[in-house]
């Protein structure tokens, strides 16, 4: 990083690798920087997207301990017998620490592609189906993290894709542009309009650099056959190399030619117990079950996520109709474990309850890292404005899109959460409408944006959302039958920890509009010298 | 207890990190006024350094190289982070 010494004085030369490499990081970002700011925003959360699914379905009560795996998978079995009779191929998706239903799909004859799918969650302890308010849980922010939404998921995959291919050049770049990457380390120097902008925007960077870079590598890897698909086109040619580059990668396994003859299962209870001697009795993930009542039946079991960093299939194979274990799968190829531990490490489900707010933490750093990066865009440009007043239309255009991506994303994320504890029950679509609410408010965000003068637009924004994340912990101790103080009585951490986070967000949001209020632009830069800037008059700042 | 190696880790990142930052020169000068001699700063740069590896050495130890590896950069990046806001909220103390 210190070699190269760009001597201070020397006049203009050609440009050099820093700069062209800063002006490459500067632009980069900015282009897919909203969207970049809404991936890892909403990827962030998606780390807690099993509690968050848990906190939009009250009516399902707080698992106290997690069920036993073998009993469950054989309840669900037999309701499938009924709920989806005459399927080749039922999932069995069973509950653990995090999760307090069983959610199955299974494959409807007859239809290909897709929408063959139907799917179910299922109460663990009776095995009926859960008669819970339809919504779309946190899988939607895990979705919307990667494919967005109102567009093809191919559409949208390809464009988180092209974000993900610019945040990798924005980091590369931006480490070459940070000219003293150890020296300024825990270097911040407050009230300096541009400068504190990049002291925090470093730092932001620097910390959770192994993170970000992790984050951004790997989440190209997870989609990465389908940006690049002509390796494994070449190379597998006939189905049943597919069928084999299938296996490597996931427990799935294809029915076979059903025989017609009709056999019953054998007790699913006695395969799960064969596999939690395995693995432990909690750390059973899926049930699948291919041709049930054929002779030809087959059933995995197969391994969960925790204790190991890699999402590569571990599974034990048995025929469905004797029970008898044929095989079991404990590795993979050293190509396909490579991609199952990218893939670990990006989703992180790993990991404990210690190691998940880690990620958690580190990625709302990226986060933040992604929107200072866009805020500086203007404080840089801000004071070389003629008339701040009537700045030219890129720069207007630019801060209006940082607020509503960022300000209005947050209020726009929180009225998901109100839209699920106030949209009628038995409204159709609730669980869309959920979705749509979101984006509405997110639209009228960008429109608030857009006609209010800046500050103000930030200043009110950041307040709504605080209002926003601060009550509907109350909304929710008044619409369902768990408020947060019954939640920390009992002893229920999903629902506390969720809420007591809401709070927790609420003080950040509380916290930024504060400092947004207080800050004003300096003229020019004329009085640099140790100003005490606002800071010692308003201490009251650092209490939020 | 399942998780003690994570306490560990968290006790043993955040002096760490502390001891790093006072052994540069600018944060001595913000903090005390003064530059240490050089003696104390080479001392509080091993001590910091040591405390990162000893975390390092606590979690691959407990969990493994892969999962160890994980929490370890979980670990730094949480306490380098804690570490620059404590600077940040003692120098507006002091300001």
């Amino acid at each position: 990083m210190s070699t190269d010494k760009p001597a201070k004085k020397s006049p203009p030369k050609p440009r050099g690798i820093r700069q062209s490499m800063s002006d490459l990081h500067i632009w980069t970002g900015l282009l897919v920087g909203w969207f970049l700011y809404a991936m890892f925003l909403t990827g962030t959360v998606s780390y807690f997207k099993d509690e968050i699914s848990q906190w939009m379905r009250p009516e399902i009560a707080h698992q106290a301990q997690v069920p036993d795996a073998a009993v469950v998978a054989q309840h669900v079995a037999d309701k499938l017998r009924t709920e989806a009779a005459g399927s080749p191929q039922w999932s069995i998706g069973l509950p653990d620490a995090r999760n307090n239903v069983v959610s199955a799909f299974w494959r409807t004859p007859g239809i290909e592609g897709r929408r063959a799918f139907q799917s179910g969650t299922f109460d663990p302890v009776s095995g009926d189906k859960v008669a819970g308010r339809d919504t779309g849980g946190g899988n939607f922010f895990y979705r919307f993290h990667f494919q967005f939404h109102y567009m093809p998921v191919l559409w949208g995959r390809w464009l988180a894709g092209f974000c993900a291919m610019f945040m990798l050049v924005a980091i590369v770049s931006g480490v070459i542009t940070h000219k003293k990457i150890f020296i300024d380390f825990f270097t911040f120097r407050g009230g300096k309009g541009q400068r504190s902008w990049l002291d925090a925007h470093n730092a932001l960077s620097v910390f959770g650099l192994p993170f970000h870079l992790m984050i951004t590598y790997t989440g190209l890897i997870t989609l990465a056959a389908l940006y690049m698909p002509w390796g494994s086109q070449a190379a597998f040619k006939t189905p049943a190399e597919r069928q084999e580059l299938s296996v490597q990668l996931s427990a799935f396994i294809t029915p076979a030619k059903p025989t017609g003859q009709a056999a019953r299962l054998a007790p699913i209870e006695d395969m799960v117990r064969q596999a939690q001697a395995r693995w432990g009795r909690d750390n059973i993930q899926r049930v699948n079950i291919t041709l049930p009542g054929d002779a030809a039946a087959r059933v995995t079991v197969s391994r969960g996520d925790e204790g190991r960093a890699s999402v590569s299939p571990q599974y034990m194979l048995f025929e469905g109709s004797t029970g008898k274990l044929l095989e079991t799968k404990d590795s993979v190829g050293p190509a396909a474990e490579t991609r199952g531990v990218m893939y670990a490490l990006h989703l992180g489900r790993f990991g404990d309850t210690a190691t998940r707010w880690l990620y958690f933490l580190v990625s709302l750093a990226g986060t933040a890292m992604v929107g200072t990066g866009l805020v500086m865009w203007t404080v840089k440009r801000r004071q070389k404005l003629p008339d701040p007043d009537k700045p030219y239309f890129g720069f207007w255009l630019v801060e209006r899109l940082n607020i509503a991506a960022i300000a209005g994303l947050s209020i726009a994320m929180t009225a998901f959460l109100w839209g699920n504890r106030l949209l009628p029950l038995d409204l159709p679509r609730r669980s869309e409408w959920e979705v749509d609410l979101l984006f509405i408010v997110w639209g009228l965000a960008l429109l608030h944006a857009m006609l209010r003068p800046a500050k103000r637009a930030w200043i009110e924004q950041l307040w709504i959302a605080t209002a926003a994340l601060a009550l509907l912990p109350v909304l929710s101790a008044f619409t369902t039958e768990r408020p947060l103080w019954r939640s920390l009585l009992a002893g229920d951490w999903v629902f506390a920890g969720l809420e007591l986070t809401l709070w927790a967000l609420a003080a950040l949001h509380a916290l930024l509009a504060i400092r947004t209020m207080r800050h004003s632009p300096k003229p020019k830069p004329a009085r640099r010298a140790a100003a005490p800037v606002a800071t010692t008059a308003t201490p009251a700042g650092e209490g939020a | 207890m399942s998780g003690w190696f994570h306490g560990v880790a968290f006790v043993l990142c955040l002096p760490g990190f502390a001891a790093l930052a006072l052994a540069m020169e600018r944060h001595q000068e913000d903090r005390f006024g003064h530059a240490f001699a050089p003696s104390l700063t080479r001392r509080l740069r091993v001590a910091g350094w040591g405390a990162l590896l000893l975390a390092l050495g606590v979690l691959v130890g407990a969990q493994g190289w892969g999962l160890g590896l994980v929490s370890f950069s979980g670990h730094t990046s949480l306490a380098a982070g804690l570490v620059f806001v404590a600077l940040l909220v003692q120098g507006r103390r002091q300001a």
